[in-house]
């Protein structure tokens, strides 16, 4: 707990990077094989799996959004034309106007940046302090493993939107003090999938055999333990991703993250909900692209994780 | 059993008292002064009169060294006493107490809508002789779990309510006014369960099995889906911890949206307003219902599944 | 000061009002203009039925419904009808009128004021209203201070209540208070029995209190609902009220409802009877079709930016006098306020007595905005905000009143490069966040009916909004408030008022309006002197 509070973003973020490349790396490189098999695989497999596909491209859309969102919307997502206001959607305005006449589409796309990125590092916050939290646990075991799974019990007895909203009752509101709270509420769960891999890793013949031939521990974490248990918690990543965007846009839903007139998708509905009578696109439509991100992203994780299962 | 029990209630507290002092210690030593949070400055110390400060210091006991308060939060929590409010200066207990009620009757309803719902639908994704129909229907648990709660509120009062004047949107008035908050709170642990219970029924079921008793008639099917559903329903079974600390969680934007009274208005009042004891008391009150939900569960688990052994292990909570 | 509190969408009838004697007859011509009332509420058709219970939607619970503490417009709401003043305003006139004192006599300078208290009046629990308890009342007022934000306020000054007789007694002042007389039909100086002033001020908050109004406090539940039940045996009623004799409502039940869009659907539904918080963009649907609307321009300050001039930013004319100018008060009307509302055309409202009409000054002028920026040396920068010396043209307001006009503003001022952030927080949070003094411009509006409200906020020598030195304008605001002749006062607010635009010390946005909408079975529900509600004469249709 301690340690996710007083760590910096930033500390995180390259904390993660490391390891989410060496995740990356090995858990490539073990899945490749040669190369053109490998590719008719996939294809084969994303043939019978067309939700996949679309899951996939949603994702890919959406992050394109967040990247270059002049691109899919080139207008001010700030500045409103008032004489427009609150027109319904139409070819010019797909998603209509709002109450000081600005273009919904705009702002739901410029609005991907800040809602993915916040998205992107409560799920970093998670799977960084859980992972490792986790990674100790298991491979320490003893009374680290102990004060470890307290911590998870504890951790997963407060519902998670409760514990990020004391979070910030503490921390105060913002988009990078969200990403925290909503962070923590995943550490649980990250640190009991990277402890039971670790554990079912750890016990496997050749982490023996490394162990007996008198490898240094850290060796044979990084070498063996690491990325045989990077399958599952990779399929886990995408699911709390999931799980975050829902938990971050109920928080700026609540109105703590960023102040008017950043476009932020929770934000967004928020706003609209003062003209539920008048004007349904303004809540209804955001709503759709959050819900559109996170079946998504659940179902790439269903995905990934019965590929895990497969191996 | 009787140490069974006892060593469950055992760590049950345990559980309970780190929630507490987690949150007591997240609360009250990160940066924030809260002192100055009584005082509304949101930390700005040096900007709010210092006699203002230490008369706050002093009411709240805040001037003691952090030690002394824990050891006096606790106490008081043991007796359900978490002091003053800042805001109103009602004991904050007796704010949640009051506020428990309505919201124990949402949840209420809510988990019987949940259970009801995703059982039919677990069931209703497995029978269809139609591949098609199953199909569609074992498409639905999916997407309840990914709809944001407080969409699924807004449209509901939208189309509903306002369009379709079906249902009155408000207050804590008879049971119309709790249908909206209730099925929105549902919808999204009813997908969850749904989608555990569709899973292990297609796991007993076994595809080509089933296939053969649809081919032989449906009556046969049925006690097959008898059986089935009573062994799917324990794993689901062990669900009913997460699913009411979830209902709880939900319950924070569902009265938001509804305008209804109870804890989870509280609790976001009491975030807004920085009013870290509610806050306290409303996390500690939340970890005790899992707790003894999930106390509870473990309890009647070997009753409901008699091949289990009893034989908890450290894990079973977490599990 | 008065601190009115509202949560999203809702339209606050703000604060108190101040008079003085001379401008009451000055107040007839004007003090009526928004009291039109809609055309089911007066019920000349019908005869009042005693009874029944009206539902009323709040949009948040303060924490308290103490009369003599409370500042927030919901809780004045609850809190009026709780209490009897020692005088009343007439809605239509302006004229103080005889309520619980059937006459007074003031002195020349203004600074003593004897009352004489009509015979037979108590308190909810049977208590005579005596001199003696009326003395309690003030004194237990200065005694609470800040705590009786607005009270304290109207008792600058006190002296003593010297109580001649079990009727008679005599307010003293320090120094002329001429607005005294007015304060004295407000709910901040209504009347407690003594057994009150022994209570904590929380105690008294909880609504633990006894008044002296129609109605006293049946239950309070926090944030849920407040209930009235009518005082039976309440027989003095002021000459400004309709009838005599008790309320007819058995109960007024207020529902705190914090969801604008809920509000509205519940009064749609039929959950509930009234409201003065329905948005703008929900008031058509509830104009006809079985309800009705009844809006009151509110008089005072109207809702404008501050600057507080002490800070580097505001201190900066070019940038004050610029911000004003980038302004576009019409479209901030007729994009997110009702066709009923108005654009600022003063510092003061057009209903406040005395104001002048400045629109000339406060026309939208974005192209002299830009002038007077260059001209200063803010120079815009690669993001389209100015700069000067690295300092960017941005500040943040913290607020809590309705977002949608200051988001039009924030649009508007982005076009002449200033950047102006919105920080939207919670009332205690905006309170707090003043106190601490680290702003730029402070954003509000005071309901008041006399103009002596524009002394008593911007003069350097009384509240000083602007934290700034005296200067001219000054000289002319202290005169205007020992002015007693209508025309030279009027010419002296004038006057000040084009000086504070000029200069920049005052940026006024719009009129703040309040609008009731209740269904038809609702009568005669309005609005008092002060533009609170009043439910003394409200009665429904028997269901």
């Amino acid at each position: 707990m301690t340690a996710t509070t007083t760590r910096t973003p930033d500390g995180i973020e390259i904390a993660d990077r490391e390891d989410a490349r060496s995740i990356l790396r090995h858990g490539r490189a073990r899945g490749a094989g040669s190369a053109g098999p490998w590719a008719a695989r996939a294809g084969r497999y994303l043939l019978r799996r067309p939700g996949l596909v679309v899951a996939g491209l949603v994702l890919l859309l959406v992050a394109a959004w967040a990247a270059a969102p002049a691109v899919f919307a080139s207008g001010d997502p700030i500045t409103g034309v008032p004489a427009d206001r609150l027109l319904p959607p139409s070819a010019e305005h797909l998603f209509g106007t709002d109450h000081l006449g600005r273009d919904v589409w705009t702002r739901v796309v410029h609005g991907a940046s800040l809602s993915l990125r916040t998205t992107a590092l409560a799920v970093v916050v998670g799977l960084v302090v859980g992972s490792a939290l986790g990674l100790l646990a298991g491979f320490l075991r003893g009374w680290v493993d102990d004060v470890v799974g307290r911590a998870v019990d504890v951790l997963l007895a407060v519902p998670s939107i409760l514990l990020s909203l004391a979070i910030i009752t503490a921390l105060g509101t913002g988009p990078t003090k969200i990403a925290v709270a909503v962070g923590v509420g995943a550490v649980a769960t990250f640190a009991r999938v990277m402890r039971a891999e670790v554990l079912r890793t750890s016990t496997s013949v050749y982490v023996e055999a490394a162990r007996a031939s008198g490898a240094r521990w850290w060796s044979v974490l990084g070498r063996h333990v690491l990325p045989n248990s990077a399958g599952p918690v990779l399929a886990l990543v995408a699911l709390e991703f999931g799980g975050a965007v829902l938990a971050v846009s109920a928080l700026s839903f609540l109105g703590y993250g960023t102040p008017p007139p950043t476009p932020e998708w929770g934000s967004l509905i928020s706003g609209g909900r003062d003209y539920l009578a008048t004007a349904w696109w303004l809540t209804t439509l955001p709503g759709l692209v959050i819900v559109a991100v996170v079946l998504s992203a659940n179902r790439v994780a269903r995905a990934l994780e019965t590929t895990g299962e497969d191996q | 059993m009787a140490r069974y029990v006892a060593r469950r209630a055992a760590q049950g507290l345990f559980v309970l008292w780190a929630a507490f002092t987690i949150a007591f210690f997240v609360l009250y030593l990160l940066p924030s002064d809260p002192a100055a949070l009584a005082a509304g400055s949101g930390g700005e110390v040096a900007s709010v009169d210092p006699a203002l400060l230490d008369d706050l210091r002093a009411r709240y006991g805040l001037d003691r060294p952090v030690l002394v308060q824990y050891a006096d939060a606790l106490g008081g929590a043991v007796r359900l006493d978490f002091g003053p409010s800042y805001q109103s200066g009602a004991p904050a207990g007796s704010l949640v107490a009051q506020a428990l009620p309505q919201t124990l009757l949402l949840t209420g309803v809510a988990l019987a809508l949940a259970v009801l719902g995703g059982t039919a639908l677990a069931v209703a994704s497995v029978l269809p002789r139609s591949r098609w129909l199953r199909q569609v229907l074992s498409a639905l648990p999916p997407v309840g779990v990914a709809l944001p709660t407080f969409f699924i509120g807004l449209v509901l009062l939208q189309w509903l309510s306002f369009r379709a004047g079906l249902l009155p949107a408000i207050g804590n008035a008879g049971w119309q006014s709790l249908v909206l908050p209730a099925v929105t709170l549902a919808i999204p642990p009813g997908a969850q369960l749904a989608q555990v219970l569709s899973r292990s029924l297609r796991g007993t079921l076994g595809e080509p099995y089933v296939e053969t008793a649809r081919a032989k008639g449906a009556g046969r099917l049925r006690v097959q889906l008898g059986h089935a559903l009573r062994n799917a329903a324990i794993p689901a079974f062990t669900m009913l911890g997460v699913l009411v600390g979830g209902l709880l969680g939900g319950a924070v934007v569902t009265e938001t949206v509804f305008s209804r009274v109870g804890l989870g208005r509280l609790t976001v009042q009491s975030v807004n307003t920085q009013d870290v004891p509610v806050v306290l008391a409303v996390v500690a009150l939340s970890a005790l219902v899992f707790v003894v939900t999930t106390l509870v569960v473990d309890l009647l688990y070997p009753l409901l599944d008699p091949r289990i052994e009893r034989a908890p292990t450290r894990k079973a909570v977490a599990a | 000061m008065t601190t009115p509190t509202r949560r999203r969408g809702a339209r606050p009838a703000a604060a108190a009002t101040l008079a003085t004697t001379a401008l009451l007859l000055a107040a007839c011509s004007s003090g009526g203009s928004g009291g039109g009332s809609g055309d089911a509420s007066t019920g000349a058709d019908a005869e009042p039925v005693a009874g029944g219970d009206l539902r009323f939607a709040i949009t948040v619970d303060s924490r308290c419904i103490d009369p003599q503490q409370v500042g927030n417009n919901d809780a004045i709401a609850v809190a009026r009808q709780t209490v009897a003043s020692l005088t009343a305003q007439d809605p239509d006139t302006g004229e103080i009128v005889p309520w619980l004192a059937e006459s007074w006599e003031v002195s020349d300078d203004a600074s003593s004021y004897t009352f004489h208290l009509r015979e037979g009046a108590t308190y909810a629990d049977g208590t005579p209203i005596d001199a003696e308890s009326v003395k309690t009342n003030f004194d237990a007022i200065v005694a609470l201070g800040a705590t009786a934000s607005l009270g304290s306020q109207y008792l600058v000054g006190y002296e003593g209540t010297t109580v001649a007789d079990a009727q008679t007694l005599t307010v003293d002042f320090a120094q002329p208070s001429a607005q005294f007389l007015q304060a004295t039909s407000t709910f901040s100086l209504g009347l407690l029995s003594p057994a009150s002033a022994d209570l904590t001020p929380e105690e008294r908050c909880a609504g633990d209190y006894v008044g002296s109004g129609p109605f006293q406090v049946e239950s309070y539940t926090q944030d849920q609902e407040i209930v009235l039940t009518r005082v039976p045996g309440y027989d003095w009623s002021s000459e400004a009220d309709e009838h005599t004799g008790e309320a007819y409502l058995d109960t007024v039940t207020f529902q705190v409802i914090p969801e604008s869009s809920v509000r509205a659907g519940s009064l749609a539904s039929g959950q509930i009877d009234a409201t003065a918080a329905i948005a703008a963009v929900d008031q058509p649907q509830f104009d006809g079709n079985g309800f009705w609307l009844q809006q009151r321009a509110n008089p005072g300050v109207a809702y404008q930016l501050f600057p507080k001039e002490s800070s580097p930013l505001a201190s900066d004319e070019a940038v004050r006098v610029a911000i004003s100018k980038g302004i576009d008060r019409q479209q901030i009307v007729d994009t997110v306020l009702t066709e009923r509302d108005q654009a600022a055309t003063g510092v003061l409202s057009h209903s406040t007595p005395l104001a002048a009409d400045l629109g000339d000054l406060l026309a939208y002028d974005p192209d002299g905005a830009e002038e007077l920026l260059d001209d200063a040396g803010w120079v815009v920068g690669d993001d389209g905000i100015r700069e000067k010396d690295g300092q960017k043209l941005s500040t943040t307001v913290t607020f809590w009143q309705d977002p949608a006009p200051l988001e039009l503003v924030q649009q508007q001022l982005r076009q002449i490069g200033v950047d102006l952030q919105l920080q939207h927080v919670e009332i205690a949070e905006s309170t707090a966040i003043k106190e601490s003094g680290d702003f730029d411009f402070d954003y509000y509006n005071l309901t008041r009916s006399d103009p002596d409200v524009l002394r008593l906020i911007f003069s350097a020598n009384a509240r000083n909004i602007n934290d700034r030195p005296a200067e001219e304008v000054d000289d002319l605001l202290d005169r205007s408030a020992a002015a007693t002749d209508p025309d030279e006062r009027g010419q002296l607010i004038e006057e000040a008022s084009r000086l504070l635009v000029e200069h920049g010390h005052a940026i006024p946005v719009y009129e703040l309006s309040t609008t009731i909408a209740a269904a038809d079975r609702v009568h005669g529900l309005t609005f008092e002197g002060s533009s609170r509600l009043d439910f003394y004469g409200a009665w429904v249709d028997p269901s």
